[in-house]
């Protein structure tokens, strides 16, 4: 346990120059980054973007066309084999053998690791005790997520690998796993996770990085990624006919404006004058903005900043 | 080994589990077996023999008991009208006739006495162990009527497969069908598993390959040793199949014959994209192996062009040499061909299987 409270110099994870091709397609294109020990780090990005085919690189089970990648100071290609003892792996789709029981799939995965951790102990963690003996064919999607996750800590990881873990989870379950992912952190391990959520990355990641096209977009803390696109708050409501952008853009304090979905979103450093000038030109119009709300901007506005895309449940 | 042999219980508990798994492999070939057993159990190696005594002196009932004591044999007692109607229809394969009189006749010691012998020629192998059976039985009780040492004394060597009947040709030839099955069916499971992501997770420990692949490979091999011994003991319990051969041969062939099926197992999963297709692909091996390799009937009775293609299956040599080993079979091919040529097999698919499977 020493080896994961005092490995703080080196980073855990070392990616540089990383390209995955695909025939012509550059599913990953020259992505480069860093994660220190006892970090969660989030890789965020829509479907397609090379999350994926990043990880598996990662996990050894992909071969890179190019660039260098050291996990936990081996080489990911040519180390693979020492380097999986060490990890723990959760993949986008929960692989599980259809009919065997939960507690049959868990000691087999335990018996290929040297060390790990008691199956009633990730049973308990997991909260599957009820589902011990159930064939993993008849548990439901969250379940299935759940054991996967549990699979991914059998062997006791220094490092884990968590592709979309709270997908298909109810919100109860998706917050009991991030206690979990919590606790790891809290115990010195070391997380990288992709999501579709952002609210997750917000709770969880020191670190996130925004992934579209195969290339990195922008990385850092949240609050660096905020700070960094949005000094100003953000005024939504919902579309209103014939209030037009240009007219929201021109009023005062206002930096930018987007839409998504039938609901306005106005950037404004002046809250209180963008609010008094919308309610203004509604009335004007004959309407009033329905669902009027002020909030920080977040994470999600960041990436519908820099992809021009929502990324939502 | 531990992972190895926990991922073997593992394969043995998924494949007890599914139930189209267990019904090809182990209830299809009994099935087989039973039907066939039921059809043909009257040409098991026991055979009825009509016997009339028409004398019915201490001499004849001597020679009666002689008739008896031969295994194998089954005197039924009746006229001998009512023997050569019974015999007409098949239900004694041949009937012995002692005349009135034969008992004087061999008291005088003055000429040969006689008995008739009803045989059928057109059951070659049946008329030939009555000629063979009777001659033995008199021959004996000639040397001990005229109390003369015989001059050469005839030493039968029984050969009980001489006889095969056809439930002993089936039975070493559904075992090998048996093997076929389970060797490529093998197929289906592999496949499904890379379908599902499961052989990218394994990957992603550090379970070895070979382990993956030597798992899959001992747990065939635990269930072919499980079907042989089904299959031999159903076959010799109920329809007194007797296995002549030596276990070790019969051993070696089973072992070599499962790993070059479950290598071609290996070649269908490499080539077949879904569990799907590898279901399609081994119903299209499955069916001509099972019919043209001399499974349900010998390959000299097919047409030429059928012997060509026989020749080529690696099942004609896996049930040939099983039929060999164990029954005493006639060779179609000699018994090192069968052995070479399914190790050739073996070593082609595994190196096709080595040079297309994929992983993911």
């Amino acid at each position: 346990m020493t080896s994961l409270t005092t490995a703080g110099a080196d980073p855990v994870i070392r990616v540089s120059g990383l390209q995955k091709w695909y025939g012509e397609t550059r599913a990953v294109d020259g992505v480069s980054f860093e994660v220190p020990a006892g970090t969660v780090f989030g890789l965020l990005g829509p479907n397609g973007a090379g999350k994926t085919t990043t990880v598996e690189v990662l996990e050894g089970l992909r071969t890179p066309d190019a660039g260098d990648v050291r996990i936990l100071g081996l080489d990911a290609v040519g180390e693979a084999d020492a380097l999986k003892a060490r990890i723990g792996v959760s993949l986008q789709t929960a692989a599980l053998y259809p009919k065997l029981t939960v507690v049959e799939v868990l000691d087999l995965f335990r018996s290929f690791y040297g060390r790990g951790r008691a199956t009633d102990e990730l049973v308990g963690l997991m909260d599957l005790g009820e589902k011990r003996t159930t064939r993993t064919a008849n548990l439901s999607g969250g379940q299935r997520q759940r054991l996967s996750v549990a699979l991914a800590l059998v062997n006791d990881p220094e490092l884990v690998f968590l592709d979309e873990p709270t997908t298909g989870m109810d919100p109860a379950a998706r917050r009991a796993l991030w206690d979990i992912i919590l606790a790891l952190k809290a115990e010195g391990r070391t997380v990288l996770l992709t999501t579709h959520y952002l609210e997750e990355a917000e709770v969880l990641c020191d670190r996130v990085a925004i992934m579209d096209h195969g290339k990195i977009l922008e990385e850092g803390t949240v609050e660096d990624l905020v700070g960094r696109h949005f000094q100003e708050r953000a005024v939504r409501f919902d579309a209103v006919d014939g209030l037009a952008d240009e007219r929201l853009g021109a009023m005062a304090g206002v930096s930018s404006v987007k839409r998504e979905d039938g609901e306005v979103i106005v950037y404004t450093r002046d809250v209180a004058a963008t609010i008094g000038a919308v309610l203004e030109a509604c009335e004007a119009l004959g309407s009033e903005p329905k669902n009027l709300a002020v909030r920080r901007a977040t994470l999600e506005d960041v990436f519908l900043d820099l992809t021009g895309r929502a990324l939502r449940d | 080994m531990r992972p190895l042999l926990l991922l073997t219980v593992a394969n043995i508990k998924s494949f007890t589990r599914d139930r189209a798994a267990l019904f090809w492999t182990l209830a299809f070939p009994l099935i087989f077996v039973v039907l066939f057993g039921s059809i043909f159990s009257g040409g098991t190696n026991e055979r009825s023999i009509g016997y009339a005594d028409l004398d019915a002196t201490p001499a004849s009932a001597q020679l009666k008991t002689a008739f008896g004591s031969v295994t194998g044999v089954k005197l039924v007692d009746g006229s001998e009208d009512d023997l050569l109607a019974r015999m007409r229809k098949g239900e004694v394969s041949a009937v012995i006739v002692v005349p009135k009189g034969f008992g004087d006749t061999v008291a005088a010691k003055a000429s040969p006495a006689d008995v008739t012998v009803y045989t059928d020629p057109s059951q070659s192998q049946a008329d030939a162990a009555t000629r063979q059976l009777v001659g033995f039985v008199l021959s004996a009780a000639n040397q001990a009527a005229t109390g003369q040492p015989p001059a050469v004394v005839p030493s039968f060597q029984p050969i009980q497969t001489n006889d095969l009947t056809f439930i002993s040709y089936l039975v070493p030839s559904i075992l090998g069908m048996s093997l076929m099955q389970l060797g490529i069916f093998s197929s289906i499971p592999l496949v499904a598993d890379r379908e599902k992501l499961i052989l990218k997770r394994l990957h992603a420990t550090p379970l070895r390959r070979w382990q993956l692949v030597g798992s899959n490979i001992l747990m065939r091999l635990l269930i072919a040793v499980f079907q042989t011994a089904i299959i031999v003991s159903v076959g010799s319990a109920a329809y007194h199949v007797q296995i002549a051969g030596s276990w070790l041969l019969i051993g070696a062939l089973v072992l070599l014959g499962s790993l070059a099926f479950i290598a071609l197992g290996y070649v269908i999963a490499s080539f077949a994209k879904s569990e799907e297709s590898a279901n399609g692909m081994t119903s299209v091996v499955q069916f001509p192996l099972m019919f043209l390799s001399g499974t349900f009937f010998p390959i000299d009775a097919m047409p030429d062009a059928l012997k060509t293609v026989a020749r080529a299956l690696p099942l004609t040599y896996l049930g040939d040499g099983l039929r060999q080993v164990m029954v005493d079979g006639t060779p179609f091919a000699p018994l090192w061909v069968c052995f070479a040529f399914l190790a050739v097999w073996l070593v082609v698919c595994f190196a096709i299987a080595a040079r297309y499977f994929r992983w993911q």
